[in-house]
């Protein structure tokens, strides 16, 4: 089954999303902070799926993505955005993002989302 | 999943209202500060959707707004104080819902009028006078913008569009799948690298907020030019991710011409400075917050395993002594088990040091929530006061931070609001007209001691036993009382020197609950003062409270444990050094000094025990400037115990503050000193 990097500043949001995506198979095989340690943490963990959140201290998920979309063009970057930051997503879309998933997510969502990859 | 939403809140509303108290200290609120209340309010307000608190969410979803705002165009003509306020109201409505969470009640507070007062004050913001300058701003950024843009946006090629087909395509999104002008502008963007010339409507599908409304009721609809075939359209478009109907024609080009006339379809390329206005992160100003982002090396971990892991070290030490003093190892010469144990006991030591400074937690936190009470109360009260933070590194056991900080928050209102003088006051005196107000911890011996001392008018004497004798709370019995007998007296229940009750302190009811609260954790407090110079309170914790050294010692066939911290000394007393008053009340004189004695036998209706006083042995302990001495059949040794409450269904005894278990697997009650010396 696919291996899912989970990138969120907030340990809740990151909890949410592993229960959610282990309860259905996915195996999430790290979890980082920030957009920094994202990167850093895709390439030694090289997953198949990143689930990444937009607002994040050291470095946003949009320059991650962007990042991640450098050193590897075929990465799969899920975007987990807020109402509201429509123009943000757009920009993380333009940077190589799969698709999005719109928080407060709802589980059928986000497996709809991940499943098509 | 609910603890940790609660957690990972309170954590950053801390941190949010230590921002704005430092920022508005500075007088500025730094773009750092900005950005950051702005993450912090992003996140509460994801996390609270979540867990479907939308009371809390619609409120941080309006400060999030509110920051993005100054974020971006930098007013400048921003009123710092209200804008804390502003914000600090916030935390403090979602805090308020915080605890009806913690005390289970769903969370029902209503956010509309803050959230109307944060929009009142976003539009005056915006459309302020000085707006003129934002507006300059925005639209050099925008060209700046427009430019970066530029290469996102599929190039217009008008010339050649004979050879390829156009096509119009209709899509309609599933219900409740949010963001369709996302979504449309993913297709969009899909789309480029096979299709010309693609026009859509609506045209500014992500600025334009009814653009979501106007996709979900009509559909998304886009021309373009293609030379490719239409099935590998179709397919292309099927691949949208949450598509209901897809309609893909190809347009006779002559009713293309026509729809182009009627319809005011506006293409993309005209779309751009729209666009544009769509703000970007900063990003050079994230890059500057990336130097200070530790690598944090932390973990949270629920306090009930750590509480469990603390039993499970007191078991092992117990254990431990249960094995090396075993009463069948009596009289044998073990060597080799000798080592073992002492290695066995080395290890349990250290163990137990580990688990308690796990426990520790630094006053930091605490002491600094501390600045925003003064800094409302200030307010309040139109005084100038100065708080003043000393060893806020000092660390104590976590039960200790949970039970302090509402005892320091009373004692630091009360010496604001009865303590520190009105700043005429003040100057009239001779005094700054600025209070001050200290805040200091330190470890002393086995004690943490926390003290709130400000310079205000100080403590009356005369009026406190006036008071304390009005209130029948102490009888004039005519002896001399010192001044720390009179100034404990504010501590006694219905005490209130103050006629004026105010917001803030002050029914009397307060400064006892202080002391009870010390009490219950095992401290005591003292008062200093000094009249026109200032009041000190000192509070003495003990640094844990589990695991204590102790003095066991033998009544007959009881064992109790005495705090090696609160025994002054041991020794034999003879039977002509016995006082005896007319009550029938013993007494010895050292060193020149009276002590009552207590005979524990006497105290707790023990039989068979040794009542000769030269005998025994007694021992003289300290609690709170009182001494009394103990008198006991003999020593038994130090030992370590845990300290365990009473089971819950022996009633209270006065002297008796726990028991613990000892090595031989009898019990031993631990005393109560502080109770002991009250007694006599």
């Amino acid at each position: 089954m696919a291996s899912v990097l989970i990138v969120d500043d907030a340990a809740f949001m990151r909890t949410s999303l592993k229960l959610m995506l282990e309860k259905n198979g996915f195996t999430v095989v790290g979890e980082a902070d920030n957009g920094a340690t994202a990167v850093q943490k895709y390439l030694e963990l090289n997953p198949n799926i990143v689930t990444m959140d937009i607002t994040m201290p050291v470095l946003d998920g949009i320059e991650a993505t962007k990042k991640i979309k450098e050193v590897d063009p075929k990465a799969k970057v899920i975007i987990v955005s807020a109402m509201g930051q429509e123009s943000y997503v757009r920009d993380a879309v333009v940077a190589g993002a799969k698709n999005f998933i719109v928080k407060p997510f709802k589980e059928e969502h986000v497996l709809k989302v991940l499943n098509s990859l | 999943m609910l603890e940790m939403y609660k957690f990972e809140t309170n954590q950053l509303l801390e941190q949010l209202e230590q921002l704005i108290i430092n920022s508005e200290k500075s007088n500025c609120y730094s773009q750092e500060a900005i950005n950051e209340i702005f993450r912090i309010m992003h996140t509460i307000k994801g996390s609270s959707a979540m867990m479907l608190f939308n009371g809390i969410s619609t409120l941080a979803h309006s400060i999030e707004d509110l920051f993005f705002y100054l974020r971006e165009s930098k007013p400048e003509n921003v009123d710092y104080i209200k804008l804390s306020d502003l914000v600090l109201s916030c935390t403090d409505f979602i805090k308020e819902e915080l605890s009806k969470i913690e005390r289970g009640i769903e969370p029902d507070g209503n956010p509309d009028e803050s959230v109307n007062i944060i929009k009142a004050y976003l539009s005056e913001l915006k459309g302020d006078g000085g707006s003129n300058a934002i507006h300059e701003n925005i639209g050099e950024k925008n060209q700046k913008d427009a430019d970066k843009k530029q290469k996102y946006f599929i190039t217009h090629s008008l010339s050649d569009n004979s050879e390829k087909t156009p096509y119009k395509a209709v899509i309609y999104f599933e219900e409740g799948c949010e963001m369709e002008n996302i979504r449309a502008f993913s297709v969009m963007h899909s789309l480029k690298n096979f299709v010309q010339d693609i026009k859509s409507e609506p045209e500014d599908i992500i600025e334009n907020e009814e653009s979501t409304q106007f996709i979900r009721e009509n559909g998304f609809k886009m021309q373009f030019y293609s030379d490719r075939a239409y099935e590998e359209i179709e397919n292309l478009l099927n691949e949208t991710l949450f598509l209901k109907k897809l309609e893909l024609e190809v347009v006779d080009k002559t009713d293309e011409a026509n729809t182009n006339k009627k319809k005011p379809v506006i293409d993309l390329e005209s779309d751009r400075p729209n666009m544009a206005e769509a703000i970007r992160p900063e990003k050079e100003k994230e890059k500057e917050q990336s130097n200070k982002s530790l690598l944090q090396n932390f973990i949270s971990v629920n306090v009930n395993k750590l509480d469990k892991l603390m039993d499970l070290v007191g078991e092992l030490v117990i254990s431990e002594a249960m094995v090396t003093s075993n009463p069948d190892l009596k009289g044998l010469n073990l060597e080799n088990f000798n080592k073992a144990a002492s290695q066995l006991k080395k290890i349990t030591g250290e163990l137990q040091d580990i688990v308690m400074s796990i426990r520790m937690v630094p006053l930091s936190a605490t002491f600094h929530k501390m600045n925003r009470v003064v800094r409302d109360m200030c307010k309040k009260l139109d005084k100038d006061v100065e708080l003043e933070i000393l060893g806020e590194a000092t660390e104590v056991d976590k039960n200790i931070i949970e039970n302090i900080s509402d005892t320091l928050m009373h004692l630091i209102r009360n010496a604001l609001d009865h303590g520190i003088e009105t700043r005429e006051e003040r100057i009239k005196k001779g005094k700054s007209h600025k209070g001050k107000i200290t805040l200091e911890a330190r470890n002393e011996g086995g004690e943490v001691i926390i003290i709130v001392k400000d310079d205000g008018r100080g403590l009356n004497r005369e009026k406190i036993l006036q008071k304390a004798l009005d209130h029948g709370l102490i009888q004039d019995t005519g002896r001399e009382i010192s001044d720390r007998e009179i100034f404990s007296m504010i501590f006694l229940p219905g005490f209130s020197t103050k006629e004026n009750v105010t917001e803030f302190s002050g029914r009397g009811v307060g400064m006892d609950v202080v002391s009870n609260n010390i009490e219950k954790i095992g401290g005591v407090v003292n008062v200093d003062s000094i009249v026109g110079e200032g009041t000190t309170m000192t509070i003495r914790i003990p640094l844990t409270l589990a695991i204590i050294d102790g003095m066991n010692i033998r009544v007959s066939n009881s064992t109790y444990t005495i705090p090696i911290t609160s025994i002054k000394e041991s020794f034999r007393v003879k039977e002509d050094e016995l006082i005896t008053d007319p009550d029938g009340n013993e007494m010895i004189m050292v060193r020149g000094d009276c002590y009552p004695i207590v005979r524990i036998h006497k105290l707790f209706n023990i039989k068979d025990s040794v009542s000769n006083i030269n005998e025994g042995i007694t021992i003289m302990v300290e609690s709170e400037m009182n001494t009394v001495c103990l008198f006991a059949d003999e020593l038994l040794g130090e030992q370590q115990v845990v300290v365990k409450a009473l089971p819950q269904y022996i009633k209270k005894v006065n002297g008796i503050a726990g028991c613990t278990l000892l090595g031989e697997g009898t019990i031993s009650l631990i005393l109560d000193i502080a109770a002991l010396v009250k007694i006599k």
